[in-house]
């Protein structure tokens, strides 16, 4: 579960993120939409421990951000959109483990788990390749077993689909799907209508740092009246 | 911080810097190769044109004074006791000099003959050009050719009075060295091995840290990893030993090279300039502290190299801040090139890098002062800390490592 209890954070003059509360159950999908430079990755990053909030908390499968950063990101895996995030130099393989490693896995547990999300993923051929040397479609397949390799009960994801063709966005949600079928509590920022009706559980529309409605699609389209969410999001976002 | 979590960060940093060919290529192949080699070609130009500027001293007659009587004099008086000066004919001696055919134009002034006979000065113009290094040489080689000339009409004119020649030499100078043994004439290793040391310490790690954070950001793998269990503390650890590693393999390669070089040919360890190098006898407390200093002084680069890469939006932004790293380290080390053991003053052990240099200079002279070598070892160490402190607070400022 997480807990987001007045998260603000400021850089200099300007805020980014606006004093936001959310809570997220475990098993669900919380999608935060929103603009380019609403908040959305100031958000995640606070989430991560990455910043720290100038004023707030948030807590994740019971561990403080503040107070107890390592463990929270022991629990969190996450996936940014866009470039894969892999070291080009070390293999499927050893991107995996180093991860692994760095989050307190055994080498015997990395062993065993990093066998598991090959035969997972398809990956057995391409174990041992170098990531310069994979195709885009095996990068990301590699960078969805980095991320969960500690198994976290909680995964973030930064627009994920971002820059991506259709099927690559599509094996993307389908990882999402997967990891939520696993029980895992997901929160994915987006700022694309279509897939956060598609995923989320339940969405918090962020705009200039604040969280301006937050429910189910199903909730949000009643209360407004619109079957459409962008219509609805441009609404609250006071676009146009 | 944990230890383990450090050691993981380095052991990953290793292998991948291993496997970066152009890390491999810059840190360690290239200098390996290019810099004895550059020695060897340094060494033997330099030792070609010292040969060249000695042995082959062209020199003219003055039209006035192309007279098969000079010409004699010349030929058997001045040149017959120095073989390395030539006589040539030249049709226009000026335009000969400026051309480079000759070196120096001799010209004797109207009745020599008689004054020579007379016992009365004769006025011997000699014509160089100043702007010409062998021409200028030149004209030293002729002027002691002249002397001795000249010392040997004296001792002609006086054994014709039948004065003793002794009373030419009132005074017979004898030289005599009381350098201890371990001292040798290495005043060109003197001179290079503590700008080189200090210099490849400093360039040796730039790779390794604009790879490992500049690097990493632009490759979209830092903010991964910073979410990772890790503090950032272990982070920047592991990195910064990597670094340190890189920076003294670096020099180690180097080092390698060089006495690869010296076992090719001795004298491109000295560029061929001075004396070889053999006789050392260094103490092994003063090789170790040396060691210990130079250790410190690449730690001190690798927190600075550290912090400037993890500033750096990308990977062209470090390699221009580092670069400006080694131009500055390039100022003290130049600075103090001409500098010997004995000019060195106590203040140079306390400021960074010049207490390297001053600790090198000072065992490679000879008469080791270990106060001063420990004084640069607690500056080498507090420099350390100081500099790994500015890295560290510069890892963990939200605003350079989120710099879009």
């Amino acid at each position: 579960m997480v807990v987001a209890a007045g998260l603000e954070k400021k850089f200099g003059q300007f805020t980014a993120v606006d004093k936001i509360s959310f809570k997220v159950n475990k098993g669900e999908i919380f999608g935060l939409l929103g603009e380019n430079g609403a908040g959305k990755t100031t958000t995640l990053r606070m989430l991560s421990t990455m910043l720290k909030p100038t004023s707030g908390n948030a807590v994740l499968n019971g561990f403080d951000t503040q107070n107890e950063p390592e463990k929270v990101r022991a629990n969190i895996g996450i996936l940014f959109g866009g470039e894969t995030g892999l070291y080009d130099r070390l293999t499927a393989a050893e991107n995996i483990a180093y991860f692994g490693e760095l989050n307190g896995m055994s080498k015997a547990a990395i062993r065993e788990r990093s066998q598991h999300l090959a035969e997972a993923f398809g990956m057995q051929d391409f174990m041992d390749k170098r990531a310069s040397k994979l195709s885009k479609g095996m990068k990301q397949k590699a960078a969805f077993a980095r991320s969960i390799v500690h198994n976290p009960e909680i995964m973030l994801f930064d627009e994920p689909t971002s820059g991506l063709d259709v099927t690559a966005s599509r094996d993307v949600q389908d990882f999402i799907l997967d990891c939520k079928a696993e029980g895992k509590t997901i929160i994915f920022s987006s700022h694309s209508m279509s897939e956060v009706e598609k995923l989320c559980d339940r969405i918090g529309i962020i705009h200039k740092g604040k969280l301006v409605e937050c429910g189910s699609v199903e909730e949000l389209k009643k209360k407004y009246g619109n079957d459409d969410l962008e219509e609805i999001f441009v609404r609250l976002a006071g676009v146009r | 911080m944990k230890l383990k979590h450090v050691l993981t960060v380095f052991k990953k940093e290793v292998k991948d810097l291993i496997r970066d060919r152009r890390t491999i290529m810059s840190s360690i192949l290239l200098p390996m190769i290019l810099i004895p080699l550059l020695n060897i070609v340094m060494g033997g130009g330099i030792q070609k044109f010292e040969k060249d500027i000695n042995e082959n001293v062209s020199i003219a007659l003055s039209q006035t004074s192309d007279t098969p009587e000079i010409n004699g004099l010349v030929t058997e008086r001045i040149l017959a006791k120095n073989g390395n000066i030539v006589l040539v004919d030249a049709d226009d001696p000026s335009k000969a000099l400026e051309n480079d055919e000759i070196r120096c134009i001799l010209d004797f002034e109207d009745g020599y003959v008689q004054k020579l006979k007379d016992g009365k000065p004769v006025t011997i113009t000699l014509q160089y050009d100043e702007s010409k290094t062998k021409s200028r040489t030149a004209a030293d080689i002729v002027s002691s050719a002249i002397d001795e000339f000249e010392s040997e009409i004296v001792r002609e004119r006086l054994a014709a009075k039948g004065i003793d020649l002794d009373i030419m030499n009132p005074f017979e100078i004898q030289l005599q060295n009381v350098a201890p043994n371990q001292k040798g004439n290495n005043m060109m290793l003197e001179m290079m091995l503590p700008l080189m040391i200090s210099m490849l310490v400093a360039v040796g790690g730039i790779p390794a840290a604009t790879d490992l954070v500049a690097g990493e950001k632009e490759h979209n793998t830092f903010e991964p990893l910073l979410t990772t269990m890790p503090d950032r503390g272990s982070l920047l650890l592991g990195k910064y030993f990597a670094v340190t590693l890189f920076s003294f393999v670096s020099v180690a390669a180097i080092l390698a090279g060089l006495v690869f070089g010296y076992l090719l040919n001795p004298n491109s360890l000295t560029m061929g300039v001075d004396s070889q190098v053999y006789g050392y006898e260094i103490d092994p407390l003063a090789a170790v502290l040396a060691l210990i200093i130079t250790i410190a002084l690449g730690m001190t680069f690798s927190g600075i190299q550290i912090a400037l890469s993890t500033i750096a939006k990308s990977y062209k932004e470090a390699q221009t801040y580092l670069s400006f790293l080694m131009l500055g380290s390039m100022v003290p080390a130049y600075a103090t090139m001409f500098m010997q053991a004995s000019d060195l003053s106590p203040v140079m052990f306390t400021l960074p890098i010049l207490n390297t240099i001053a600790a090198f200079k000072m065992i490679l002279g000879g008469n080791i002062i270990y106060s001063n070598l420990f004084i640069a070892l607690v500056a080498s160490v507090v420099f350390v800390a100081l500099t790994l402190w500015f890295a560290a607070s510069i890892f963990k400022k939200e605003k350079v490592l989120f710099r879009s």
